[in-house]
């Protein structure tokens, strides 16, 4: 009988624990496929469940993961990397080159979302079970840096469950399954409703983490979000609207985490010459550089902190935060605001007169649609007609695809941490072919920069290289390619007795998380 | 005038004290809004005459960066609230009564034909209208606002925005409308006063208007005061979701939607002066609705 009753207690005490981890977040992952979307939401969630040959530490920095190290072949002809052995993936399969060859496959087939960032990969070579050569077609320096979100995925596992290819239209078996090397597992997947996690129980590395259960649930509405943290549903979210931060630190049950993000905040134009927007006929007003100016020169962007920002957010100069490697220190000064320049500027470059549609999200970034009428309303001041038109996101990116704006707003965060990022998928012509410029929706096109990428990406020397970024930066500045605003701040909100890393990339790692 | 004032129904008015009230209060509401912009301190419209940095200012307080002050204070872009609520009461009556129009003369149109002429006519509008029943109204109008949306060309969308919302607003509810009046009709029609102008050779459309019309209208003037009262908060629902009024001509609605981000963080005036001036105009049309549905309904008398 005491045995009994001392079991009874074992069982009953087994769950207190056993410490489960309920976080929100405003945009669910749409797919669980770490090739199909290049997007923060999915690449940060999957980060916890699939891994790459390297990854990124507290503190941004490379560190190794699936690869023990890395080393230059000959004169920057490619890079050697050397696997971790005896990894395992979710499923239990073992982890070696083949895996790494058909994560490149995939993740640089022409149905991935992801092949851009292979772009100046031209080969990938089994040497044995445990090394890969990764040959590039000019020295790329940067390169390790900019992997860290290859996930791998196993070759077996794929191949099993006809999952191939990412698809990112139809969806497949990898689309709602996951099966990768990472310290979570998915336990249960309903899109949109939650995702469950659990600890994989064969990681290769020290567990830091004491989470027994995870549960992701998506909640749109900030406000909502905040009610549920501040009730104990959910014990993470991510943002904390920024108005509610202040009042929130007076509460002892949660704790605020501020920082800031190394996204920035910009406005970009419609600079093809001819480029018809839907039943408005030829819109070229952003071609002429004065126009641009003028908006550069018509936005206040202090007041914007000031008010709908609250304080919390950096004015930014160029596409990068200063925390990003290869920042133009000497490009440090923003557009200064300047409304009567702007409404000459505006007069001169014939931008009275005419309606500029201004495309804006209002779920994606913090207070984008505040944002996007603030600057409506200051571009007014400047004698410029804005008609805004602000959507949810998942109808915002195909509306820019289709180029359907003369100006639109959007947040960049260089994946690499590096300057280089923001220019070749921003700042470079657009090209299919050579996968450049996929982001430049307004087609922003200058020969020098064209011609500066790719020696700033086999650049070997520190300052030569700095010294091409900053002439890149002040090329873009002084032609108004964008008009960046500011750095987006990162809020999060945790209950008093969790433990969370912020990393400036947005990322929330879970392996990092402890429950107190 | 005496005649009116001599009727059964000037005397359920007056001696109800509901009735009274509820529509000075609508009275009211109309001249604010009909009067906006004499009374508006501010044009709320015009996006030029913002500034950014008044956000946030709370009612009769000095705002700290410019020292301006506002009645009932600002909202996150430095909107005027007192000023932006009754642009908004304007553009939430205009189109609440413009939508109830267009479903009356759909609705009354529509019913009466199928009353009168019935066969297969009938059969088809009345079918159709059941098929639109099982929409939720607030969907259809989605789906209507949606589709003009796509096809208007985007330098006319702000100006669209509100023909577009009543003709959402209007087409979702006309259903009601061509079922009473449908009913309405197919018991007058068989009266000897239709029999009769049918014997002179009266020709049907006039019959159906001149003769059937004048006596089918009261149920639809009740009809009509109570959709108003769900106009006027479709319109609100509508630009809740963010689907109606352009955010730089926020309704009602808008100022709810903005204001509800803002309930947390204590500044409460956004969203509480949209919401109460909203809730006292759609019970006040409400009860005034209900009162009326009483003083004509004789069986109630």
């Amino acid at each position: 009988m005491f045995r009994l009753s001392t079991a009874i207690a074992l069982v009953l005490a087994l769950p207190a624990s056993a410490e489960e981890f309920n976080f929100a977040v405003t945009t669910d992952p749409q797919t669980m496929d770490p090739h199909a979307v290049n997007s923060a939401p999915v690449l940060g969630f999957l980060n916890n469940v699939y891994e790459g040959l390297v990854r990124r530490g507290k503190d941004m920095a490379i560190e190794p993961s699936l690869a023990t190290s890395w080393s230059p072949i000959g004169d920057g002809e490619g890079w050697r990397f050397v696997l971790r052995q005896g990894v395992t993936f979710q499923d239990g399969s073992a982890f070696d080159a083949d895996d790494v060859i058909f994560s490149y496959e995939r993740a640089s087939s022409e149905q991935a979302d992801t092949s851009s960032w292979f772009a100046p990969v031209s080969d990938v070579i089994k040497v044995d079970d445990f090394t890969v050569d990764i040959m590039t077609s000019a020295p790329n320096p940067i390169f390790p840096d900019s992997i860290a979100n290859w996930m791998m995925m196993d070759s077996g596992w794929a191949a099993a469950n006809n999952a191939e290819r990412p698809d990112k239209e139809q969806g497949n078996y990898a689309t709602l399954n996951a099966n990768g090397t990472g310290p979570f597992q998915i336990a249960a997947r309903q899109p949109d409703l939650s995702t469950v996690l659990e600890p994989h129980a064969g990681w290769w590395d020290e567990v830091e983490h004491n989470l027994t259960r995870v549960e992701m649930t998506p909640i749109q509405n900030s406000a909502t979000a905040l009610a549920a943290l501040l009730s104990g549903d959910v014990d993470f979210i991510n943002p904390v609207p920024i108005q509610d931060a202040a009042r929130l630190q007076g509460n002892p049950d949660v704790q605020v985490i501020q920082g800031i993000e190394a996204r920035v905040i910009m406005l970009g134009f419609d600079q093809q010459s001819g480029a018809a927007e839907s039943g408005q006929g030829a819109s070229d007003m952003f071609l002429d550089a004065r126009a641009r100016e003028a908006v550069a020169k018509a936005v206040n962007v202090p007041a914007i902190l000031q008010t709908i920002m609250r304080g919390n957010a950096e004015v930014a100069s160029q596409l990068v935060s200063p925390a990003m490697r290869g920042y133009s220190d000497a490009q440090a000064a923003p557009y200064a605001y300047d409304p009567e320049a702007a409404r000459a500027l505006a007069a001169e470059a014939g931008l009275t007169g005419q309606t500029i549609s201004l495309k804006c999200p209002n779920d994606r970034y913090l207070n984008d649609e505040a944002v996007c009428q603030a600057v409506t309303a200051m571009l007014a001041q400047a004698g410029m007609d804005v008609s805004l038109d602000a959507m949810p996101v998942s109808n915002y990116w195909p509306e820019l695809r289709a180029d359907n704006f003369d100006m639109y707003l959007l947040g960049w965060s260089p994946g690499t941490f590096d300057a280089e990022h923001p220019i070749r998928f921003l700042g470079s012509t657009p090209n299919e072919e050579k996968r450049l410029g996929s982001w430049n929706f307004g087609a922003y096109s200058n020969d020098r920069i064209d011609t500066l990428l790719p020696m700033i990406q086999s650049e070997i020397d520190d300052s030569v290289r700095q010294g091409m970024l900053d002439e890149v930066a002040k090329i873009m500045q002084d032609e108004v390619a964008y008009v960046p605003l500011y750095v987006q701040p990162l809020v999060w909100g945790a209950r008093a007795n969790i433990d969370v890393t912020q990393r400036p990339d947005n990322f929330f790692i879970l392996r990092w998380v402890t429950v107190n | 005038m005496n005649r009116f004032l001599d009727s059964d129904v000037f005397y359920a008015f007056r001696t109800s004290p509901v009735a009274i009230v509820s529509l000075i209060v609508t009275v009211l509401m109309v001249l604010a809004a009909v009067f906006a912009p004499l009374i508006a301190t501010t044009n709320p419209f015009d996006p030029a005459s913002l500034n950014l940095m008044n956000g946030f200012t709370a009612p009769m307080e000095p705002n700290a960066f410019t020292g301006e002050s506002f009645f009932l204070g600002t909202d996150d872009q430095g909107r005027d609230v007192f000023s932006t609520i009754l642009y908004g009461l304007r553009i939430s009556l205009f189109v609440g009564v413009a939508a109830v129009m267009l479903a009356m003369v759909i609705g009354i149109f529509l019913g009466l034909l199928s009353g009168y002429v019935g066969g297969w006519t009938e059969t088809i509008i009345m079918r159709a209208a059941d098929v639109q029943l099982t929409f939720p109204s607030i969907l259809v109008a989605m789906l209507i606002f949606g589709v003009a949306k796509g096809v208007t060309p985007v330098e006319y969308r702000d100006q669209m925005a509100i023909w577009v919302l009543i003709l959402a607003i209007g087409l979702s509810d006309w259903v009601q409308f061509a079922r009473v009046v449908r009913g309405a009709t197919l018991v007058e029609k068989s009266k000897d006063y239709v029999a009769a102008a049918r014997l002179i050779g009266r020709s049907p459309l006039t019959i159906m208007i001149r003769h059937i019309l004048p006596n089918v209208l009261s149920p639809v003037l009740v009809i009509a005061t109570i959709s108003l009262a769900l106009a006027i908060i479709a319109e609100a629902t509508l630009s809740f979701l963010g689907v109606g009024a352009p955010a730089t001509q926020p309704s009602l609605g808008t100022l709810i939607r903005i204001g509800q981000g803002f309930l947390f963080s204590g500044e409460w005036w956004i969203l509480l002066f949209p919401a109460c001036t909203l809730l006292v105009l759609a019970l006040a049309v409400n009860l005034l609705g209900d009162w009326l549905r009483d003083a004509l309904n004789p069986r109630l008398r």
